[in-house]
């Protein structure tokens, strides 16, 4: 007869409690002269399941900012939920809006402030400064971030990152002799680009998929210039001064 | 550390119209050490079929000596020179020869294939490293880049390339790839086969 | 003399500190201790556990089913185990997962209930109020490395609205037209949204129990910690109810042809 192994019995095995998963899902944010485009698919998923195809990862802060959360989705809610208390505070202290770039600096020192026990979120902070000239900002899991004209986060990175690269910086192509790349894209390109880069992950990675979500800010005075009446367009803003804010929502496919 | 990304290196291979093309990028490295910026890893079989082995450096001498060898013998025995489709298989069987023990390379594969009717037919072909075929219609990549290959080559690629948009294509899709992987770049070389000739370039390349 | 309290009545090594001259972030500490400190570890894991629970909404409202099997690792340990709760007048609460933590999360929401009811200011518990709670307290525990070790489905109706939610030990959230916890995630969940998506705002009630008793018949075929006798609740306008245990009609005829599995010579 075969002996139960007598060390096992000993000493029960433990298996120690993982406070995190992943959630899969991308984000993806684009600045322009005077608008700024922040977008996520709307798949959650772990492991090999899908949990739900409406998840939402991309959140308006206020008229001009938007934050996108990707990784651990709990924890990405409870951050979501911790900077909008943090916003809504200084609005009633200083009756305004958070300005952009002071925004970006209270998510890096939320951020900072779990150093040893961190949320598992890589967030793009995307929207127009104060200068009505668009921005996106990009943090790691701790807080280190930059300015910067496009980013791509989450599971499909690698994937859309290169792809931003050839498309909005123009990596690796040469202008024709006596032009010059532009250095700001116009809006209908950028949205174009966004969704070429969703549907582009959606085909090739499994956990991208089902759902898209588009928010574009746009800078005081400046309108969608023709673009009115593009699918699926709704507008957000809720003050009259300033900034305007909009979503788009897309299918994508959903294998 | 991963074999498959002790060398570093990444192989792409398109379809265009009446042509197909193969690229890589030149580097050898030691893990994060670069070595060489002239690596060669894409090499011919016959007049119209190329393939890339990215992987495990030493392999892909060991292999490339191997598959020379097994089409030789094929030629003689034949008396006609390998299709491509038969390559492919060839190089199948050769991985899965060494299933449980395997050569650390993940072929890549291009070539024209003659139809019935005396014309061409644009092929490729990657396999993984234990022989499992993936004939695709629009474009294989394969080695440490490959996640940021698929990305671009699914943005950028359309069907039925002419020969030179067909190079830009796929110039444009390895380059910006390799950029952003650490294991590969330091230059490329791109290969456009066509049915009258075989259009080589080696490309400048981020060198750092 | 020790000056401090925090140390008083509690053993001291005289050999160490005899007459408290360190400072005080060397002394010994006696407080709640840090979540990475050794020793304060109380990660546990499932002892007594449920299975599957699933959830559907429907053209009235929201169903919802599971077994009454509370398993001891392959042992089924409690075999008339309530797994589905009432909450409030809106709301039932569905586990899986470690049943003692459950029955401590039933304890909590009473105590939550009642300081509501005692409040009076017109307002009641909904499903969606008693989701962000359970939301917060799971992700609070998980947060401590003490995770109330469940996976929960949160179903109500409430100023005719539908609602649909879930919760698990790491405070993960989500919800949608059909959810389902644990191997009904894996088994369940892919019948269930053949049958409902789209269709969310036609099934009636008969059809979305038949869904639901065809769902938890393949989970008790296939399911090995599951148990042929089960409730479903239904919230709804007309308010909860959760139903008595039922079983279910099965036939096990194509067991003798099943090939392959240990005991058949061929």
């Amino acid at each position: 007869m075969i002996m139960p192994d007598m060390d096992s019995l000993a000493h029960p095995q433990e298996r120690r409690f993982n406070p995190y998963t992943e959630n899969g899902g991308t984000i993806l944010a684009i600045a322009g002269a005077d608008f700024s485009v922040i977008a996520g698919d709307t798949r959650q998923s772990e492991g090999y399941s899908i949990q739900t195809r409406y998840a939402p990862k991309v959140f308006r802060l206020t008229d001009r900012a938007v934050l996108a959360v990707n990784g651990f989705a709990a924890d990405g809610n409870m951050f979501v939920k911790k900077v909008k208390q943090r916003l809504e505070w200084y609005h009633h202290a200083h009756a305004k809006d958070m300005p952009l770039r002071a925004i970006a600096r209270l998510i890096q020192t939320m951020l900072y402030a779990r150093r040893f026990f961190p949320y598992y979120v890589y967030n793009i902070l995307g929207g127009i400064e104060e200068d009505g000239t668009g921005a996106v900002y990009s943090f790691d899991p701790v807080g280190s971030y930059e300015r910067e004209a496009c980013r791509a986060a989450g599971a499909a990175q690698s994937l859309v990152q290169p792809f931003l690269d050839n498309q909005i910086y123009f990596k690796n192509q040469e202008a024709a002799q006596g032009t010059s790349h532009p250095s700001h894209l116009p809006l209908e390109t950028v949205l174009s680009i966004v969704i070429d880069s969703f549907t582009s992950a959606t085909e090739r990675h499994i956990e991208v998929g089902d759902g898209l979500e588009i928010f574009i800010a746009l800078s005081k005075g400046r309108t969608l210039q023709g673009m009115e009446s593009i699918r699926g367009l709704q507008e957000l803003t809720v003050t009259e001064d300033g900034e305007r804010l909009f979503v788009m929502r897309r299918d994508l496919k959903k294998d | 550390m991963s074999i498959m990304e002790y060398n570093g290196g990444s192989v792409i291979a398109m379809v265009g119209k009446d042509c197909v093309a193969i690229a890589s990028d030149l580097r050898l490295g030691s893990q994060a050490l670069g070595i060489s910026s002239n690596f060669q890893r894409i090499f011919p079989v016959t007049d119209r079929v190329y393939v890339g082995l990215p992987g495990l450096a030493t392999d892909v001498t060991t292999l490339r000596e191997r598959f020379r060898y097994r089409v030789n013998m094929y030629t003689i025995k034949e008396e006609r020179e390998i299709e491509p489709e038969t390559f492919a298989h060839l190089v199948s069987s050769t991985l899965y020869q060494h299933r449980f023990g395997p050569y650390f390379i993940e072929p890549v594969m291009a070539g024209l294939s003659k139809t019935p009717s005396g014309g061409f037919k644009p092929f490729i072909a990657a396999t993984d490293l234990i022989g499992c075929l993936n004939f695709a219609k629009d474009f294989v990549v394969a080695g440490t880049a490959s996640a940021k290959l698929f990305g671009v080559a699914e943005g950028l690629w359309e069907p039925d390339l002419e020969a030179e948009d067909l190079f830009e294509t796929i110039s444009q899709t390895l380059l910006n790839a390799v950029d952003r992987d650490a294991y590969s770049g330091w230059g490329a070389i791109v290969h456009v086969i066509t049915k009258d000739k075989i259009i080589t370039r080696t490309l400048k390349g981020r060198m750092d | 003399m020790d000056h401090f309290p925090t140390n008083w009545g509690r053993p001291r090594n005289d050999a160490f500190d005899a007459y408290a001259t360190y400072p005080i972030h060397q002394r010994p500490y006696n407080g709640p201790k840090d979540t990475f400190a050794d020793g304060v570890q109380r990660t546990q894991q499932p002892i007594v556990t449920g299975t599957s629970v699933l959830a559907i909404k429907y053209k009235d409202g929201v169903m919802m089913a599971a077994d009454n099997l509370a398993s001891y690792g392959s042992l089924a340990r409690f075999k008339d185990v309530q797994r589905l709760h009432q909450v409030g007048n809106y709301t039932v609460i569905g586990a899986g997962g470690d049943m003692s933590d459950f029955q401590y999360i039933q304890y909590i929401l009473e105590e939550l209930s009642i300081d509501e009811i005692s409040a009076q200011d017109g307002h009641e518990l909904g499903p969606i109020e008693i989701h962000e709670y359970m939301s917060q307290l799971m992700y609070a525990r998980r947060s401590k490395m003490n995770p109330l070790w469940n996976s929960l489905l949160i179903g109500g109706f409430k100023d005719g609205k539908r609602f649909l939610s879930y919760v698990d030990l790491l405070g993960t959230t989500y919800s949608a037209s059909t959810l389902a916890t644990g191997y009904g995630a894996f088994i369940a969940q892919p019948l269930l949204r053949k049958a409902v998506e789209g269709r969310e705002d036609v099934i009636t009630e008969e059809e979305a129990r038949k869904i639901l008793e065809d769902s938890m018949r393949v989970l008790f075929y296939r399911d090995a910690r599951s148990m042929n006798k089960f409730q479903i609740a239904t919230i709804s306008s007309a308010g909860v109810s959760i139903s008595d245990s039922m079983q279910l009609e099965t036939a096990w005829s194509f067991a003798e042809n099943i090939r392959g599995y240990g005991a058949q010579t061929q």
